[in-house]
């Protein structure tokens, strides 16, 4: 056995090696990234529930619409095309892609507190920043996948099972027709263009009578009693079959604009846009949720405190005119994010683009893009600094 | 001056500091509670070490103030030589600990947990997991969940988690919770091994019993303050000194022992005498009580110095404690 005697402790000097310890560096290393990653895809329950919303519903959906469409394809219109595609997006993958992410946000930064690994983690030296921050890109290296491969599925189905015809105002349509070809077509089919074609005329217009000449059938029991008048319009004059398909050219005319933002399918360059704009809702669902997961240390609370914010509030603050709180309405981050939805989806909270190309009157709280961006900024900065201060201060 | 007796196998030294743990009036508070009461504590470097307490005393409050896991309000501390928490990642390079019960991910395998721990080290950490788990006894079950894991595996697994970092210091907390009494002899003798390979060695518990078997020296804490603290050998000299004595009529013999000077505790049992005498009293007033018992007719049969142990002196110390507040 040895002595040592009990002097004042030797002076402190740190060991060879020390200074090159990156323990202590903010950045988290790719070992830490990974093994994150496998801690959370471990996760059986969690990762089978994140699957069946982002991938599940959307097939399911679509897998019913194949085989009702193959058994009764004239009670049961094709599975695809521009119209499904819009509504599965709008409705269903931006709503249920930020749950899902903000599940997954909450799960990583708090799971680690309340199963007890937290402490082991900060015993290792390593900084607690640097264990925040590789949650981040584990968390984006899981939604983000399960989200592009359920939008993949839909985009692939809308794409391929998309109807062969063009269905505009419930008449089919060749697609892709000219503007001489679209009133050509429309002069060899006028009745159904007169009776179906939205358009606008006075009572003195040169087609008044040749409208007013075409029964459209849609009088009791699909009879001919109902004709379309124009207002003031005072006795029906008699129309030739000329001027009928005329008017069914002019009527044509008008509507070509409307019949241009027209698809069977959407348009690559929207299936981009919609790609990326549902990936910035779940990254936005995804931080957020960890910073509040993390704030909070505890997934339940979060979790439901998110889908309030989605599926409650969200929608309630994007509609509602409260000219006090105007500012507070714009910066609810889900409000932002639908008025960043690309032109020629479906409205998402009464706003976004909309089926018409995003001409028609938004039901959003006004909110400029560069407002909108500034906002998601703004949320995303926050809330990580929120996450991340309580986990360096927290006690483990 | 003191001294401290070390073992033999000279410790590999992180910084020239000697102590492992060194801490100069330490406080923590919760609100009006003083948790920790400006601990003076030196824990010497390649020695078993233990931390003993009553419940509440503030045995894990002080652990987790030295490794970081929450912040003291006053005082001075280093590990290894490193102080804390200027130098806090350095220190717990070197510092593996296990803080209240070990718990782990429960869906992943004790394996994986290792990994996910070894990712946070250094790389070399991620090599020592096999053979830590070999060390702690539960290679076999590494790939099975932690879920399916007993409270002693868990233990074993908390040790081995230490272990992944090749610390040259271990604090564990109550590391023979849930052991089978083969378990705590396989950890007892894993605890030598650590310390006989040059680490120090922290271990807080309150099996006293363990405790002397396992450490070298101790210290004592209650309500925050430590009121011991040095090598067991030293600290048991200072104990009081216990007599066992068979005799016949033991109530006279009492009363012909309080009639003397000898100033001890008498206690009458059914087959003679329980004696205190106090610390440092010297070996012939033992001679002195038998002589008063033989010449005043008293048959000794029996007269047996009882060797004073951790857990009795421990109980002393905590009593004199309580007795005067």
């Amino acid at each position: 056995m040895t002595t040592v005697s009990n002097q004042p402790a030797a002076p402190q000097v740190a060991p060879r090696g020390a200074r090159h310890d990156r323990r202590g560096s903010w950045v988290p290393t790719g070992a830490m990234i990974a093994t994150r990653f496998m801690e959370l895809r471990k996760r059986r329950g969690l990762m089978v529930a994140l699957m069946l919303v982002t991938i599940g519903i959307p097939t399911v959906f679509l897998v019913i619409r194949l085989l009702l469409h193959a058994f009764a394809p004239h009670s049961y219109g094709p599975a695809g095309g521009y119209t499904v595609f819009t509504g599965l997006v709008a409705g269903v993958l931006y709503v249920f892609g930020f749950i899902v992410a903000a599940t997954l946000g909450a799960t990583a930064g708090s799971i680690d507190l309340t199963e007890g690994m937290f402490r082991h983690l900060v015993v290792t030296g390593r900084s607690r920043l640097a264990i925040y921050l590789a949650r981040i890109p584990a968390g984006l290296a899981i939604i983000l996948p399960l989200v592009a491969v359920g939008f993949t599925i839909v985009c692939a189905v809308c794409v391929f099972a998309a109807p062969t015809r063009l269905n505009f105002n419930g008449v089919n349509v060749p697609v892709n027709l000219s503007r001489a070809g679209l009133e050509s077509w429309a002069a060899d089919n006028a009745d159904e263009v007169i009776c179906n074609f939205g358009f606008r005329i006075g009572p003195n217009s040169p087609i008044a009578a040749a409208v007013n000449s075409v029964p459209c059938g849609n009088g009791p029991n699909g009879g001919p009693a109902i004709v379309k008048q124009p207002p003031g319009f005072q006795g029906p004059p008699p129309a030739s079959p000329t001027q009928i398909k005329d008017a069914a050219s002019l009527i044509a005319g008008m509507d070509y604009a409307d019949y241009t933002r027209q698809f069977l399918y959407p348009s690559d360059s929207l299936m981009i846009k919609t790609g990326l704009w549902i990936g910035l809702e779940a990254v936005v669902g995804f931080m957020v949720g960890l910073g509040l997961g993390s704030l909070i240390g505890q997934r339940t609370v979060a979790v439901i405190i998110m889908i309030v914010l989605e599926i409650i509030l969200t929608p309630i603050l994007s509609r509602a005119h409260l000219p006090h709180l105007i500012n507070l309405q714009r910066s609810v981050v889900g409000l932002a994010v639908a008025h960043l939805e690309p032109n020629g989806l479906g409205f998402v909270f009464g706003g976004g683009g909309g089926p018409d190309g995003g001409r028609g009157t938004s039901l959003l709280v006004p909110e400029s893009k560069t407002v909108a961006a500034g906002v998601i900024v703004a949320w995303l900065v926050v809330w990580t600094v929120l996450g991340a201060w309580r986990m360096m201060t927290r006690d483990a | 001056m003191t001294t401290t007796t070390l073992p033999d196998s000279p410790p590999t030294l992180a910084a020239d500091s000697q102590w492992a743990v060194e801490t100069h009036g330490l406080t923590k508070r919760f609100g009006e509670n003083i948790a920790v009461n400006g601990v003076e504590l030196l824990i010497p470097r390649g020695c078993a070490f233990g931390y003993l307490g009553p419940n509440g005393a503030g045995k894990t409050t002080l652990i987790r103030v030295l490794l970081g896991l929450t912040h003291a309000d006053a005082g001075t501390m280093s590990l290894l030589g490193y102080p804390v928490p200027k130098q806090r990642a350095a220190a717990l390079a070197r510092v593996g600990a296990i803080v209240d019960e070990p718990r782990f991910h429960g869906h992943l395998t004790g394996r994986q947990n290792l990994q996910l721990l070894a990712a946070a080290r250094q790389p070399a950490a991620r090599d020592r997991i096999t053979p830590s788990l070999e060390r702690v006894g539960i290679l076999h079950r590494a790939d099975d969940r932690v879920s399916k894991y007993s409270m002693g595996m868990r233990q074993r697994l908390g040790v081995a988690a230490c272990l992944i970092g090749d610390p040259q210091l271990l604090i564990l907390d109550e590391p023979m919770n849930g052991l089978d009494p083969a378990g705590m002899h396989e950890m007892r003798d894993m605890i030598l091994s650590l310390v006989a390979e040059g680490r120090t060695v922290v271990l807080s518990s309150h099996l006293l019993d363990e405790v002397e078997r396992t450490c070298d020296a101790v210290a004592i804490v209650d309500r925050g303050n430590i009121i011991r603290q040095g090598p067991i050998s030293e600290l048991l000299a200072g104990a009081s000194l216990a007599l066992q004595v068979e005799c016949s009529e033991p109530d006279r013999a009492r009363a012909l022992l309080d009639a003397t000077t000898i100033g001890a505790n008498i206690q009458v049992g059914q087959l003679g005498l329980g004696i205190e005498l106090p610390a440092g009293t010297a070996r012939d007033v033992i001679a002195e009580i038998n002589r008063v018992l033989v010449e005043g007719g008293i048959s000794v049969y029996r007269l047996q110095q009882i060797q004073a142990s951790l857990e009795s002196w421990f109980l002393q110390v905590t009593s004199r404690l309580g007795a005067t507040e």
